[in-house]
């Protein structure tokens, strides 16, 4: 799945460390997201939206 | 920006790895004084050898509980790396265990399979397909 955890981020000049404190997961977890290594799971992609204040749909992409 | 859930998980694993740490140690410490204390200590006195059983498996079960509860704690991804560890480690500890009973019975060994050498593939197995898993997703 791609997304856009990256460019967000990098908008608000937020490190991985940071976007993973945000949303109290490792920073690992943020770079194999970001990577598209690791899928989300549902409550972890709304959380993301809620915080970037954006839908779901405009953060991640379906690739299939 | 705002950190309000600052070190959150961080603190969650800390608090998990010490209870894990302390009922692990618990454990050992009993199956210690139940493997010696009976020969040097209590002289196979059945009544002290009932209540450090009871007292092991009392450690047994909370350390599982506290297991259970790094788990818990834990984010997806952790979760997931370490749910294909268990499930490796189960897998290779059963087939090794099938295997090396067998052994003196068709005549490959000559000395008594022991059962705590399931114990040591089990953590070898857990911890290579713990660190194989973390790299994957790295």
């Amino acid at each position: 799945m791609k997304n856009k955890l990256k460019v967000l981020r990098a908008e608000r000049n937020w490190t991985q460390a940071d976007l993973a404190q945000a949303l109290d997961v490792s920073r690992q977890t943020i770079n194999a997201i970001e990577k598209g290594k690791f899928d989300p799971s549902l409550p972890l992609a709304f959380k993301a939206a809620r915080l970037f204040e954006m839908r779901i749909e405009d953060i991640f992409e379906d690739e299939s | 920006m705002q950190h309000s859930q600052s070190s959150t998980l961080a603190e969650r694993n800390k608090k998990s790895n010490k209870v894990i740490f302390t009922w692990t140690l618990a454990w050992v410490l009993s199956l210690a004084l139940l493997a010696f204390g009976p020969k040097f200590v209590w002289d196979f006195a059945v009544g002290y050898s009932i209540a450090v059983i009871v007292v092991n498996l009392f450690c047994g079960y909370k350390m599982i509980m506290a297991n259970k509860m790094m788990l818990e704690g834990l984010d997806e991804l952790q979760r997931k790396l370490h749910m294909n560890a268990m499930a490796i480690s189960l897998g290779v500890s059963m087939i090794f265990g099938a295997v090396y009973g067998l052994l003196e019975g068709i005549r490959l060994i000559d000395f008594h399979p022991n059962p705590s050498s399931i114990l040591v593939v089990m953590g070898l197995s857990y911890v290579i397909s713990l660190l194989i898993g973390t790299r994957k997703y790295q």
